[in-house]
């Protein structure tokens, strides 16, 4: 029982991390870059939704998405665009510049208040109140309403991705400029817009990911982002970057690993290091991430 | 070959000035307080990053003291100004601001808001006999020199305290602390609790988080949901979000048992959506709505607005700088010391420290279990008249944000 | 200019050496000398960090967690040692020093190892992962003080010019020793490697040695820069070195355009700029400088690197300045022997991943998306 338990909140904590994943996983395959910002992409969603949660939760939603949209095409068109065909490096660090800017931006406008929005409380009051707290129990097996919808997302986008990537028009295009920007551009793709929308996906799953966050009840805070974002960025690595399915194995090992780590009080302080080592094996046994491509490489 | 023996040469050079250096050594102390027109008080703490709410607490705190001494006319005539700079929470950025304050004029400190950056900082104040009075640096060792005193509980005292408070109000209860492995301040108290709570009351079952871990709680919620006292010697924001993790899996008459951090968790979190008990150990309640401590939270929102952030770190400051000033009144009134603008901050340290190990200096302020008058009295002399070794002797007081009270 | 960029090292001696002398006659102000520490130890931070990106061509995210290894072993053995010689005794710095670069030393080289399987992305991953990893293991360890941070031996104070010293002596040792492996014939198979491992392989040269050797070299300074850092703080604590810290070093780095006195101008630079806002934005106007940092380091790495930038760059520089001012005529050719333009030729970063669902998509162009990737950088 208390392993099923701890199982189960692993798949919680995964879930979140599988969810800001996709994101990095998508801008990474195309854009070619390690955007440090994704994870301050979750704390401006996070505000978002402390700023219109008064509305309505759904409002809050919805306007968490479209404006973290609206900012990833924002930031890419003002801080990358300029860089590309640069140095990969100096995207990078543009990259962290404007981690850096957003999060004292957040400071300026936000000030330093904590805030536990909870938009999850909002839709379902009742569920969520008394007597139940939003758990749902089948016997002695009890699931968290927030854990089975962060699975049932991230399972979906996951699914939802790979069907548009796959079926549509502007997914195949993203494989092709993906694979060879300049043969793209050839065969008639539009690689700039290509990569807005993807920084628009991306920035949206990011938001998503902090609005799945906000119904764990995480604090809103100026520097939340960092950490999930590099521990997404992990998990990307481990699943294999660029690939989709990958992302989201990954987010999931390292939830698991996480929580079973936190399960035993003299291991629990490492738990970071035991992270860490687990992605340095990983990439010892199989250098590309678990569902990562192996590519040869020319002279 | 050139380069090299360019190089050499140079080294031995450089070496020759060194040893010129370390020979002639620093002439003389210099009072780079010469030039103030008012007596300048110096505090390093958080402005940006994670802990900034406690820093600007702290700055604005400091700042409305000032401001009531000044109008008030001050210290005889004489006036007090406030520099504060951003360390971040991070004691790598002390060695800048330290500098930059005293350079500037600093004659007395407010030390370090956290315990991590004063930990460097009493070294640089020892080395330059500067005095500080730290409003919230809650470490054991940061009052380890004789020119550095605390206004908060130090962690040893916190946790011993609160084990206490258990032995009485808990017997027979199941107990489970929860605790932030990388911070000292959770780490301190929770050792010194464990410590002195024994085998008093069975086996403490214990769940940690650290930096990297602190967005999610759920399986330490799992972990504790049998338990029904919770020790919880964190800050609000990680309280607040086990608190909410915890809804409908910690036992529902459970109750978290908290130390200073978590004063304030009922303006951070809405407490009527939990049916679990709340209550901390701290000296400062911002929700406080008699006697003093409700006329220095009048005042601040009055300047400050309702948004500022407002804990007890920002009391304890606004209590460190009147006992500062009251402390210089009672040497020039007692021990006939002189006081001036231009004072060196060597000099005024030699004042204070006399004053604050006196028994017979007793500080009323906002902070501490209050008296009838509606101020507690602080002092930084045990019961016997001895010094303290600049811990603080005040009450502390249980405060009760929910459910049971617990004395 | 050539002048400048060969003889800038010697510049900076000069300029130290007048420092240290002023400093012995008249006695610096502690802040001047704790800026001085700061820079020294930004500048072999910088160097060493420029040894594996600028040299060796990987990403490494995790400068920061040898820099630690350094402060904690060389303050440990300092305290140890500090009980029965003395902190300020010749032999106490020695092994500390000794110590610590070495246990750093040992650090690079078992984080060279993955170096050899792994690249671009996946290494940077994998040292930021060691930097964490470093950090969590020390901040828990009760020989090294766990959380409160380990007390170092007190050389803080008045008698602060000894940290000083050693501080100038090591960035002399770091310039002198990193300078002469770049310029030796290790340096160029180094830089070979860097430019196309797999052509290097085919002349011949030992790519896992001298993968190997750029990063243990990298690591030794960075542990002696922590074992300095021990020495300017009486208590180290394990977050200070956290991946922020080693993004920070990297900034230097990229923005001195990976070379070594590139790094060196942006060290003193950055540091100054950065110890300059926190002196001056202090109170209510603290998240200003946060702000104005950010904002200037994005605006800087544009204007050096953005391509559409180009022509207005050529314009307007410090070299065309230097030029316009001294009347001086552009020779390309005269700057040829210097090792240190091989700089020109940007870091790789190898992408070798696309897009993938893990669903097998046409095998079209299966290999060009390396070529294709890779080849603005030719």
């Amino acid at each position: 029982m208390e392993f099923l338990n701890t199982f189960i909140n692993g798949l919680s904590v995964g879930g979140v991390y599988a969810m800001i994943a996709l994101g990095y996983t998508m801008v990474y395959g195309i854009a070619k870059m390690l955007n440090f910002a994704h994870g301050d992409i979750i704390m401006v969603g996070a505000y978002m939704i402390v700023l219109f949660l008064p509305i309505n939760p759904i409002v809050a939603i919805i306007a968490a998405i479209v404006l973290c949209a609206l900012l990833g095409i924002f930031i890419e068109k003002i801080a990358y665009k300029p860089l590309r065909g640069a140095s990969p490096l100096a995207v990078l660090i543009t990259a962290i510049g404007v981690s850096y800017l957003l999060q004292s931006l957040a400071q300026a406008i936000a000030g330093p208040t904590t805030y536990h929005p909870n938009p999850l409380e909002k839709l379902f009051p009742k569920f969520m109140g008394e007597p139940t707290y939003g758990i749902i129990k089948i016997g002695a097996f009890q699931i968290k309403l927030s854990t089975l919808i962060t699975l049932i997302c991230v399972a979906l986008v996951m699914i939802g991705l790979t069907l548009f990537v796959k079926k549509t028009k502007i997914g195949r295009a993203m494989v092709a400029v993906s694979e060879d920007k300049g043969a793209a551009q050839l065969m008639g793709i539009n690689v700039n817009n290509i990569i807005m929308i993807t920084f628009a996906i991306g920035s949206s799953l990011a938001a998503l990911a902090s609005v799945l966050t906000t119904f764990e009840s995480a604090s809103v805070e100026t520097t939340m982002g960092s950490l999930p974002g590099i521990k997404a960025f992990t998990a990307a690595v481990i699943g294999g970057i660029g690939s989709i399915p990958g992302a989201m194995i990954g987010g999931i090992i390292l939830g698991l690993v996480e929580c079973f780590a936190q399960a035993f009080p003299r291991i629990a302080p490492y738990t970071v290091a035991i992270e860490f080592s687990l992605l340095i094996i990983v990439l010892l046994v199989k250098p590309t991430g678990i569902l990562g491509k192996k590519r040869r490489e020319k002279v | 070959m050139k380069l090299r023996k360019i190089l050499a040469l140079v080294l031995v050079m450089a070496l020759c000035f060194g040893m010129v250096a370390v020979l002639s050594s620093c002439g003389g102390e210099k009072n780079y307080a010469e030039n103030n027109e008012k007596i300048k008080i110096g505090i390093s703490g958080p402005l940006t990053g994670g802990a900034a709410k406690y820093g600007i607490a702290v700055e604005n705190s400091a700042k409305l003291a000032v401001k009531e001494i000044n109008a008030a006319g001050g210290l005889n005539g004489i006036m007090f100004e406030v520099e504060m700079l951003d360390d971040k929470h991070d004691a790598n950025n002390i060695s800048t601001n330290y500098a930059s304050l005293y350079e500037g004029g600093m004659q007395v400190s407010l030390g370090t808001v956290t315990t991590k950056p004063g930990l460097e900082f009493k070294g640089y104040a020892q080395a330059d006999n500067v005095f500080f009075l730290t409003p919230s640096a809650t470490g054991d060792d940061i009052p380890e020199y004789s020119n550095g005193y605390q206004m908060c509980f130090a962690d040893s005292d916190q946790g011993t305290v609160s084990a206490g408070v258990f032995k009485d109000e808990f017997q027979g209860k199941k107990i489970g602390v929860f605790f932030k492995a990388d911070d000292d301040y959770s780490v301190g108290i929770k050792n010194n609790f464990v410590k002195a709570l024994g085998n008093a009351l069975g086996e403490v079952k214990m769940a940690s988080f650290t930096e990297a871990t602190k967005s999610s709680f759920t399986q330490q919620v799992s972990e504790l949901k049998d338990c029904d006292v919770i020790f919880m010697p964190i800050y609000t924001e990680p309280a607040a979000l086990f608190m909410q993790q915890g809804k409908g899996i910690i036992k529902a008459d459970a109750i978290y048992y908290g130390c200073d951090g978590l004063d304030g968790i009922d303006a951070e979190f809405d407490v009527s959506t939990i049916t679990q008990g709340i209550s901390y150990l701290s000296h400062f309640n911002s929700g406080a709505t008699e006697g003093a401590a409700k006329t220095y939270i009048d005042a601040y929102v009055k300047e400050y607005g309702e948004s500022a952030p407002l804990n007890q770190f920002g009391a304890a400051a606004y209590d460190c700088v009147y006992a500062i000033v009251d402390a210089m009144k009672y040497a020039i009134e007692n021990n006939g010391a002189e006081i001036t603008v231009t004072i060196s901050a060597s000099d005024l340290c030699n004042i204070l420290t006399a004053v604050f190990n006196d028994k017979n200096f007793v500080f009323e302020g906002i902070t501490g279990a209050p008296g009838e008058n509606g101020k507690s009295t602080i002092k930084w002399t045990d019961a016997e008249g001895n010094a303290t070794n600049g811990h603080v002797n005040k009450t502390p007081v249980s405060y009760t944000v929910k459910g049971v009270t617990v004395k | 200019m050539t002048f400048v960029k060969r003889y800038l090292s010697l510049a900076i001696i000069g300029t130290f050496t007048v420092i240290m002398a002023i400093m012995g006659f008249v006695g610096l102000p502690f802040s001047t000398v704790e800026l001085l520490e700061k820079i020294a130890i930004a500048i072999i931070l910088a160097v060493s960090l420029n040894m594996v990106v600028g040299f060796l061509g990987e990403l490494s995210l995790g400068h920061a967690g040898f820099m630690c290894v350094g402060a904690y072993v060389g303050g440990k053995v300092a305290v140890l040692l500090s009980q029965s010689l003395g902190g300020t005794h010749i032999v106490t710095v020695i092994l500390a020093l000794v110590l610590g670069g070495s246990v750093a030393a040992g650090c690079g080289f078992i984080v060279g190892l993955p170096a050899l399987r792994l690249r671009g992305d996946y290494l940077a991953i994998v040292t930021l992962a060691f930097g964490e990893i470093v950090k969590n293991i020390f901040e828990n360890v009760q020989f090294f003080g766990g959380q409160t941070g380990l007390r170092s031996p007190q050389f803080i104070g008045k008698n602060r010019f000894i940290v000083f010293i050693i501080g100038f002596v090591l960035v002399l040792l770091t310039l002198f020793v990193i300078q002469n492996v770049v310029r030796s014939k290790h340096g160029r198979a180094i830089t070979a490697i860097r430019d196309n491992e797999i052509a290097a392989k085919s002349m011949g040269i030992n790519v896992t040695k001298y993968k190997l050797m750029g990063f243990v070299i990298s690591a030794v300074f960075a542990g002696l820069a922590g074992a300095l850092y021990s020495f300017t703080q009486s208590n180290i604590q394990a977050q200070t070195f956290d991946y922020n810290y080693s993004i920070e070093i990297l900034v230097i780095v990229v923005l001195g355009g990976m070379t070594i006195n590139g790094s060196i101008i942006s060290a003193v630079l950055i540091t100054f700029l950065n110890i300059f806002l926190q002196k001056n934005l202090g109170g209510s106007f603290a998240i200003a400088k946060d702000i104005i940092y950010a904002v200037v380091l994005i605006l800087l790495v544009i204007y050096r690197n953005a391509p559409a930038l180009k022509s207005f760059r050529e314009k307007y520089n410090f070299q065309a300045l230097w030029r316009k001012i001294f009347k001086r005529k552009h020779n390309p050719a005269k700057v040829k022997d210097d090792a240190a333009r091989w700089d020109v030729v940007p870091t790789k970063i190898e992408m070798n991943e696309v897009l993938s669902t893990d669903v097998v998509i046409d095998k079209t162009g299966d290999n060009s998306a390396d070529v294709g990737e890779r080849g603005g950088n030719k």
